[in-house]
C-alpha cells in the first residue's frame, strides 16, 4: 500500500511525498517522489550530526542563494539539480530536490536488439554510459542506440555545460569534491549536462568531505596519500583543485571514451596496489608524449573498445589545440601538481574556441559526423577518414588595438553551410556564457554556399563592412568569401575584423 | 580493462527444494538483470555458478554479463551437502580461471565470492581443508549468508568473516540478499569514503551482518 505523507520544513513549508515501502536507493540515501513528481524528497539512512545538518542548511539557503538569487540565476536550473530544502521526518534528515528533468532519462536505451536481452528505458542517463567506447560498438550487444549516442558536436556542448557549472561552484568558493559521470547526468542527444548529488558539497576551511571521490576521478594526491589519518597535514582532500582533475578527466572521457591514465603500464602485480600507484603517485597520462610507458597495449585490449583505445589512431589532439593545450596541462604539466591544473573557466573558453574550428563532416554516414579542423591545407575526418572536398573558408579573427592597428587573435571561425554567426564572433567583449541578455543569443547573419560561392548574409548587423571594397552591407544583404577578403563585423569598441582564407581541394 | 570474477556458491540439497531453490532462481535473475542496467558492471563483471548438493558442478563457468545465460538448477531429492567439495572446486576454478598479473600484462581484479546455504557443510574434513586453501586466494571479498533457522553460523566463520544471517528462507529474504550481492558488486564505482576503506554497502533490513 502506498501512503502520501507530509512533512514540513524548518520554516515551515509543506512538503509531500510518495511512500510504497520501496523507495529508490543510492549508497547512502532513500528517494520518495513527491505525487505529481516535481520534486523527490530523499531522506540519508544515517544520523546526520550537528556538523552535516549544518552543511545542508547551508547547502539549501546560503550556498543555493550565491547562485541562483543573481542576475541570470535561472540559467543554473538546468544545469544543477540543487536541494531547495530540508525536512525531518522519523527522526530522518531529508533534502528536497527538483526532479530530474525528463530528456536525462533514457527514452530508448538499448538498440533493438540488445532491447531483448535486456532495458535501461526510463533509467537516468548516467555519465558513465557515454563515456565508454564499449557502450557504442556494434560488436558489443549492449550497446546503446544511435538515438542515444548523439553526434562529436553534442559533446563539446556536454563539456561546455559541464565545465560551466563547475566554473560557477567554484567561483562561489564552493568545491563538488566527488565529480564523476555518477554524478553528472548527461544527454548527448541534445548536448545538456546537469550536475547532481550537490548534497557532498564541499567549502574549503568550513566543511570537510566525506569522500576522497571516485574511482577513475580521484586525483592522483588524494589518492597517494589515503592511507594518512584525516588530521594528518600531509593528507590531501578533496578541494576545488582536485575537482579540476575530475573535470579534466571527464572532459577527455567525453570527447575520447577512455581514460587518460588507465594504458598498458603495470606498477604492481596485485590489482589493488595497481590500481593507487596508477592512479596516486604513478599516474601517467597514456599519451604522454615522450614516455610511452603507459601507452595502451593493443593485444589486451577488448575489440568492443577500439578504435577508441587505440591512441595512434585516435590521438587527444584531434580535439584541437586549445584542448590540446589544456590536455596537456592537466594531464602533463598538473597531474602531480595541482596548482598547474587548467580552471574550469579555461576548459570552458577552449571548449568554446574549438566548437568555431569544427567542420560537419561530408560523410553522411560518419558516427561522430563533425571533426575539429586541423589547419592544415587537406583537412580530413579522423574519424572515418574521408577528406574534405570543395572550397573551406577559413576566418582569421582581429581585434581593434588601443592604437587603432588591428591585431590577430588566437581564434578562428571555420565556415560551414548554414551556419550561423552570433554577437560573440562579432564583439570580442561578449562571451558566449550565461551573462547573454536575450538579444545576444540570436544569430546576426548566416553562411551559405549558393550557386558555387561562400556567402555571408547579413541579418541584425548595423555596422557591416566589406573592408576590401570599402562598402557597406546593409541588413538583408550578402557579401561573398574571396580569398584575402577583410570585413569589418561591428565598428563599436570590440568590434572584431575578419580576414578570409579560402582552402581549397 | 581489467575483470571482476564474482563467484557464486549456491547450496542445492534436498532442504532447497521448492519455494526456496525457486527463490534462488528467482534472485539470480534479479541480479543479472539489474547489473545488465549497470554500465560499470557490463565493463567489468563476470560471473561464474558452482552449485552443491551431493554432487558439486560448476553451473556456469566464469561469464560476462553481455553473454551469459542462466543454467537449469534441479536440487536432488535429498542427500548431504557438499560444502567443502565446493570450496575444492572453487580453488581449482580460480586457478584456472583468474588471470593474474604479470609484469607485461593487467591481470583480473581480486574475486568476490558469495556462498550462500541453508544448512552446514556434511563433508566437515573436506570443508576443513578447503578453508585454508580459499584464505591464499585473494578473494576481495568472502560473503557468506546462512539462510533460514537450521542454517549453522559457525562453520561459515571459518571461513570469513562477513556472515549475513537471514531469519527466514522466504522468497522475499533470500531476494534481499540477491539485491545486496548486486549493491556490493556495484560498490567499486561508488563514491569512497574519507574514512576508511569501505567495501559493502550496508546489508538490507532483514539481514543480520555478523561480524
Ligand atoms: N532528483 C531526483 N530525481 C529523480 N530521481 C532521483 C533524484 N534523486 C535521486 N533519484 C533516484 O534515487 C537514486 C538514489 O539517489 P542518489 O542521489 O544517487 O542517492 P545516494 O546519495 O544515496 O547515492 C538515484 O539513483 C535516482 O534513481
Ligand atoms: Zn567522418
Amino acid at each position: 500500500m502506498s501512503k502520501t505523507i507530509t512533512v514540513k520544513s524548518q520554516e515551515g513549508k509543506s512538503y509531500q511525498f510518495v511512500d510504497d515501502g520501496s523507495p529508490m536507493q543510492g549508497g547512502m540515501k532513500d528517494v520518495y517522489f513527491a505525487p505529481d513528481r516535481s520534486y523527490v524528497v530523499a531522506f540519508f539512512r544515517d544520523k546526520q550530526d550537528f556538523n552535516s545538518k549544518e552543511r545542508l542548511t547551508n547547502i539549501v539557503k546560503n550556498y543555493r542563494e550565491r547562485i541562483f538569487n543573481q542576475a541570470g540565476g535561472d540559467y543554473w536550473k538546468d544545469l544543477f539539480c540543487w536541494p531547495y530544502d530540508m525536512v525531518e521526518y522519523n527522526g530522518r534528515t531529508g533534502i528536497v530536490v527538483p526532479t530530474y528533468q525528463k530528456h536525462f532519462f533514457f527514452q530508448t536505451g538499448y538498440n533493438p536488439s540488445g532491447n531483448q536481452i535486456s532495458s535501461i528505458r526510463g533509467k537516468e542517463k548516467e555519465g558513465k554510459w557515454f563515456a565508454s567506447a564499449q557502450f557504442r560498438s556494434k560488436s558489443f550487444k549492449l550497446h546503446l542506440d544511435k538515438s542515444e549516442l548523439g553526434d562529436w558536436f553534442k559533446y563539446f556542448l556536454v563539456c561546455i555545460k559541464i565545465s560551466r557549472a563547475v566554473r560557477r561552484m567554484h567561483s562561489a568558493g564552493l568545491a563538488h569534491s566527488d565529480l564523476s559521470y555518477k554524478n553528472v547526468l548527461i544527454d548527448p542527444s541534445s548536448g545538456r549536462a546537469a550536475i547532481i548529488d550537490i548534497d557532498g558539497l564541499v567549502v574549503p576551511g568550513k566543511f570537510a568531505p566525506d569522500v576522497i571521490g571516485t574511482p577513475d576521478f580521484i586525483a592522483p594526491e588524494v589518492m597517494s596519500t589515503k592511507h594518512l589519518g584525516k588530521t594528518d597535514p600531509n593528507r590531501k582532500l578533496p578541494s576545488i583543485a582536485t575537482d579540476r582533475h575530475a573535470l579534466a578527466v571527464m572532459i577527455y572521457m567525453y570527447l575520447l571514451y577512455r581514460h587518460p591514465l588507465r594504458g598498458g603500464k603495470i606498477h604492481d602485480t596485485d590489482p589493488q596496489k595497481d590500481e593507487e600507484l596508477g592512479m596516486g603517485s604513478k599516474a601517467l597520462f597514456v599519451e604522454h608524449p615522450t614516455d610511452l610507458s603507459n601507452r595502451p597495449k593493443l593485444n589486451q585490449v577488448k575489440p568492443t573498445h577500439l578504435p577508441w583505445a587505440d591512441v595512434n589512431k585516435i590521438p587527444y589532439t584531434i580535439c584541437g589545440p586549445y584542448l590540446t593545450d589544456l590536455f596537456n596541462k592537466a594531464f602533463i604539466d598538473g597531474l602531480q601538481n595541482p596548482s598547474a591544473r587548467p580552471t574550469a573557466d579555461d576548459w570552458e573558453s577552449a571548449l568554446i574556441k574549438t566548437v568555431d574550428l569544427m567542420q560537419p563532416c561530408q560523410n553522411t554516414m560518419c558516427d561522430q559526423k563533425w571533426f575539429v579542423f586541423a589547419n592544415t591545407t587537406k583537412p580530413v575526418c579522423p574519424f572515418c577518414g574521408t577528406p574534405y572536398r570543395g572550397q573551406l573558408p577559413v576566418l582569421n579573427l582581429y581585434y581593434k588595438k588601443p592604437d587603432g592597428q588591428f591585431g590577430l587573435e588566437n581564434q578562428r571561425l571555420m565556415v560551414y553551410n548554414n551556419q550561423y554567426l552570433y554577437p560573440w564572433h562579432v564583439n570580442r567583449s561578449i562571451f558566449p556564457n550565461e551573462k547573454l541578455t536575450a538579444e545576444q543569443v540570436k544569430p546576426v547573419g548566416y553562411f551559405v554556399f549558393h550557386g558555387g560561392k561562400w556567402q555571408l548574409i547579413n541579418q541584425t548587423l548595423t555596422s557591416l563592412k566589406d573592408v576590401s571594397e570599402d562598402k557597406e552591407i546593409p541588413i538583408g544583404s550578402a557579401v561573398e568569401l574571396t580569398e584575402g577578403k577583410k570585413i569589418l563585423l561591428s565598428t563599436e569598441a570590440g568590434g572584431r575584423l575578419i580576414i578570409v582564407q579560402l582552402v581549397a581541394n | 580493462m581489467r575483470r571482476l570474477p564474482v563467484y557464486l556458491l549456491l547450496d542445492t540439497s534436498g532442504s532447497m527444494r521448492g519455494e526456496r531453490i525457486e527463490a534462488v532462481k528467482n534472485g539470480l535473475q534479479v541480479l543479472v538483470s539489474k547489473l545488465r542496467q549497470d554500465p560499470f558492471a557490463l565493463e567489468s563483471v563476470h560471473i561464474s555458478i558452482i552449485t552443491f548438493d551431493r554432487e558439486v558442478k560448476q553451473l556456469l563457468p566464469l561469464t560476462d554479463l553481455e553473454h551469459l545465460q542462466l543454467p537449469e538448477i534441479i536440487p536432488p531429492e535429498s542427500g548431504p551437502t557438499n560444502m567443502g567439495e565446493a570450496l575444492l572446486m572453487l580453488c581449482d576454478q580460480i586457478d584456472r580461471e583468474i588471470i593474474r598479473s604479470t609484469e607485461e600484462e593487467k591481470g583480473d581484479w581480486r574475486p568476490l565470492l558469495f556462498l550462500m546455504t541453508d544448512g552446514k557443510p556434511s563433508d566437515l574434513a573436506k570443508f576443513r581443508e578447503a578453508v585454508p586453501r580459499v584464505k591464499t586466494k585473494n578473494f576481495g571479498a568472502v560473503v557468506a549468508c546462512a539462510a533460514g533457522a537450521e542454517a549453522v553460523d559457525s562453520f561459515l566463520k571459518e571461513l570469513t568473516d562477513t556472515v549475513v544471517h537471514l531469519d527466514t528462507a522466504d522468497s522475499s529474504t533470500l531476494m534481499s540478499f540477491f539485491k545486496w550481492v548486486s549493491a556490493s558488486i556495484g560498490t567499486g564505482n561508488k563514491s569512497v569514503g574519507t574514512a576508511e576503506e569501505m567495501v559493502l554497502p550496508p546489508p538490507p533490513a532483514e539481514v543480520h551482518l555478523i561480524i
